[in-house]
């Protein structure tokens, strides 16, 4: 007998389904009959309320899974047969187990909080209802695709988070910056797809032409018990349709996860509200491709090839998106490519053979990168909307909290010792370094990209460090010192209004938890004529419904990696506790465990001073550097970067190649189509056929001569070969055919 | 009456349909076009009431119920019938073209030409 409380699961998705629909349906009437300031406090607390109370049942769900024998934490619950034809069946049905219930606390522990903060940054916002609910039904989307028992199911969740991503990225639609940005997300996930749907595809004709599975499956091709229970010994028969399964479903994670050559998307997203960066930006949706290796670990486990390509498209992308980041002035630019480069990480893991790895840092990096976002809104939020760095410094004094709580995200994501990013990343980077899973032609991989991977971690502690240093500390408090020139650096999108605008002392911090009715009065009297940063501007600290987010979030960016690994320092936790808790949902043999009977690697006894130290030294090295505020090479004055700067801001022109690619060899291919394939082979066929159809019937016409006898002679005529034919019939055969 | 043969009657409604046949054909009166419609359901009238006396339908089994030997006489009657219709029909339409054209000659009507 199982515990009834697994009957509940369906809630977790319906709750975010209900808050949506009460949104749509609802949220304008509300807004309209309680005045803006109440009807938004009743909506926001609608929308947080609906993820919080998922989070709630998700939490006594995984008490309820815990309490299980750790061989029998899988259950399903089936609602009912979504798609059942000929030899495919497709049920709707729901997996708990622990990896799903790890991702629907982090969706919904996360996502409640990124909601808390959201009601307070989109406070000034007219369509309060509207962003809501496309955050609550990314939620749902978010879940189904974690929760779903089969690969179909994590594709309706994997489409969905898309559409809601590509809405979100273009909530202020009106930018048409901002509708590019979201199409350039949509178009490039697509390429994604294909690949994810190619590879389920490959893997239902694989596994349905071996009879083994053909008798005990009963359909349900996709479905992760199956794939569980037969995929094992196919696909160690079959190792290079594995690998080309693999390498399927690793271009849609690719796509999702904004990996190298898919990877421009993500900053472009940037242009969405802060809080969707946030949530499906950093936290959950981009980590879709992470859980989609952990579930298929099985395939890329028996696929060396497939998994050195994951590590090294994991490791290109981490190195590359932090060199990048030194180019970025838009503080949330830096903080995407410090996401796209820790996504990278978690590949190195996944292709190394850690796949709980992965997820480990999946965790930690949705708290520190949520917090990072989080905290760089309310940066953002104190400082008139401006995101160019350029025009922060100083902020410390008058922001604590934000500044505190960064801190914490800061040294988190940079892998100072005992924080959760540090020991994220030394598992990943120790365990790529004695894994012999990523061997391609001979050549552990692995190990050559943990050796890397430490150099990746060394660039992030030291982007990381330029962009709070640039922000929070340098002396100057720089948007006193805009030159007139660099007035058109505001990424947001508020930049057509000019400078025809009063300034508004903002006062005293005395916010109530939320936003009053005369703060909201005054920020929309702000969106008539925009509040510009100048030398009058006072930046100020957010009220608590933003800033508590922000105070959990770096708790458990703090303490994440204590709780769920333990230190050796600390005899008294409990150690592994990740680990342990994952093991039901390993499904393929991790090789050469770097445990008691590793084989050495060289400069072995470098490994562990490095993994302290790296971090450090890049904090270090970062501070000496930005101690004395804005360098003139990073200045307002693009003319005096230099190179490397330049093109690293330029993205070292990767993304205009593939996007100029994109444009113009579509432009080439659309009119080679239009031009020879159209113009001249269909219309030919077209026409050809229309022109032989009229020549044939010229020659029938003849016979229409419009001559009622001439038809009536034909008739006579007619009816006499026939009566003729039947006459010759009957002689010959008497009648008998 | 029996002292008359049935290739008699056949003949004579042989010709009579073979003239009514060929006047359908030739001429441009649609009158006379007409009348040999007629001459042509008759010849066939003829030939069903000649079979219905000489050699009546061999679907019908020896014996069996009377009425059925009447089929070539119901046959004629529905001939009848329906040229008669066809006959107010085919006069209307003729009206019509006259009053359209003030002439009714059946080769000025060939606008359904190909």
């Amino acid at each position: 007998m199982q515990n009834p409380i697994f009957d509940q699961v369906w809630w977790v998705i319906g709750l975010p389904l209900i808050g949506w629909l009460i949104q749509c349906l609802f949220g304008k009437n509300v807004i309209q009959s309680l005045g803006p300031a109440t009807g938004k406090r009743v909506m926001g607390s609608i929308a947080v309320l609906a993820i919080a109370a998922s989070f709630a049942i998700g939490v006594m769900i995984i008490q309820a899974l815990a309490q299980l024998p750790a061989d029998q934490r899988a259950v399903s619950r089936t609602l009912f047969d979504w798609i059942n034809i000929a030899s495919i069946r497709i049920p709707f049905e729901l997996r708990i187990d622990p990896l799903s219930m790890t991702m629907v606390m982090v969706i919904t522990g996360i996502g409640s909080l990124i909601h808390l903060y959201a009601t307070g940054y989109m406070a000034e916002e007219k369509d309060y209802p509207r962003f809501f609910a496309y955050l609550n039904l990314f939620v749902a989307f978010m879940l189904v695709l974690v929760l779903g028992n089969n690969l179909p199911m994590l594709f309706i969740g994997w489409e969905g988070v898309g559409l809601c991503s590509y809405l979100l990225i273009g909530f202020w639609y009106k930018d048409f910056a901002n509708s590019k940005a979201a199409n350039k997300a949509f178009i490039v996930n697509r390429i994604g797809d294909v690949g994810l749907v190619l590879g389920m595809g490959l893997l239902v004709s694989l596994i349905s032409s071996n009879p083994a599975a053909v008798a005990g499956a009963d359909g349900r091709w996709l479905s992760y018990d199956v794939l569980f229970e037969y995929l094992p010994s196919i696909v160690a028969a079959n190792p290079a349709m594995a690998t080309a399964i693999a390498l399927c479903l690793f271009v849609g994670a690719c796509g999702k996860s904004a990996q190298f050559p898919l990877y421009l998307w993500l900053p472009d997203a940037m242009a969405g509200p802060t809080p969707v960066s946030a949530l499906i930006h950093a936290a959950t949706m981009v980590t879709a491709g992470v859980v989609l290796l952990n579930r298929m670990q099985v395939v890329f486990a028996a696929s060396p090839v497939a998994s050195s390509i994951v590590v090294i498209v994991g490791l290109c992308t981490a190195i590359f998106a932090a060199l990048i980041a030194f180019g970025q002035t838009d503080i949330k630019k830096v903080l995407a490519y410090s996401t796209v480069s820790q996504l990278g990480l978690m590949f190195i893991a996944c292709g190394a053979g850690y796949y709980w790895v992965g997820m480990f840092h999946v965790i930690t990096h949705a708290f520190f990168k949520a917090l990072l976002f989080l905290g760089s809104g309310a940066v953002i939020h104190a400082m008139a909307h401006d995101q160019d760095m350029r025009n922060y410094g100083n902020l410390r004094k008058y922001i604590p909290i934000t500044f505190i709580t960064m801190v914490i995200g800061w040294i988190a994501i940079a892998g100072v010792p005992l924080t959760s990013g540090w020991f994220s990343k030394e598992d990943i980077l120790h365990d790529a370094l004695y894994s012999q899973q990523a061997m391609l032609g001979g050549v552990n991989i692995g190990m050559y990209a943990g050796w890397i991977g430490f150099f990746a971690a060394f660039l992030t502690a030291v982007y990381m460090t330029r962009m709070m240093m640039l922000t929070f500390w340098g002396g100057q408090e720089r948007w006193k010192l805009i030159p007139a020139h660099a007035g058109g650096h505001h990424e947001d999108h508020h930049h057509e209004h000019a400078h025809a605008h009063a300034h508004h002392d903002h006062g005293p911090d005395t916010h109530g938890f939320f936003y009053t009715d005369e703060e909201l009065a005054k920020t929309h009297e702000e969106h008539g004529h925009h509040h510009e940063l100048d030398e009058n501007h006072k930046p100020h600290e957010v009220p608590p419904s933003m800033w508590i987010p922000l105070a959990v979030l770096a708790l458990f960016s703090a303490g994440a990696g204590l709780w769920l690994k333990g230190y050796k320092a600390f005899p008294s936790l409990p150690k592994d506790t990740l680990e342990k808790w994952l093991e039901p949902v390993k499904y393929a043999e991790e090789k050469a465990h770097g445990g008691a009977h590793h084989s050495p690697i060289p400069f072995e006894q470098f490994i562990t001073p490095i993994g302290y130290w790296v971090g450090i030294v890049g904090i270090i090295l970062g501070v000496l550097w930005y101690l004395r505020g804005l360098p003139k090479a990073e200045g307002w004055d693009l003319a005096r970067w230099n190179p490397f700067r330049r093109a690293a801001a330029d993205q070292f022109g990767y993304d205009r190649a593939m996007v100029d690619a994109g444009i113009e060899g579509g432009g080439l291919l659309g009119t080679f189509m239009w031009k020879v394939v159209d113009n001249k082979i269909v219309d030919g066929a077209v026409n050809g056929l229309a022109g032989a159809m009229g020549v044939l019937s010229k020659g029938f016409g003849w016979f229409q001569s419009g001559y009622a006898r001439g038809y009536a002679l034909m008739m006579l005529v007619g009816s006499v070969a026939i009566l003729g034919w039947l006459i010759y019939f009957f002689n010959t055969t008497g009648g008998r055919s | 009456m029996n002292d008359v043969p049935l290739l008699v009657y056949l003949g004579i409604g042989l010709f009579m349909f073979a003239t009514g046949a060929v006047g359908v054909v030739v001429r441009r009166n649609p009158v006379v076009v007409f009348m040999c419609i007629e001459l042509m359901l008759n010849a066939v009238n003829l030939t069903f009431l000649a079979f219905a006396r000489y050699a009546p339908s061999p679907l019908v089994p020896p014996g069996g119920q009377q009425h059925t030997w009447m089929a070539g006489q119901m046959a004629v009657i529905f001939v009848m019938a329906v040229a008669a219709a066809e006959v107010a029909v085919g006069l209307g339409i003729i009206m019509a073209i006259y009053r359209l054209r003030n002439k009714v000659d059946l080769d000025e009507m060939s606008t359904m030409r190909g």
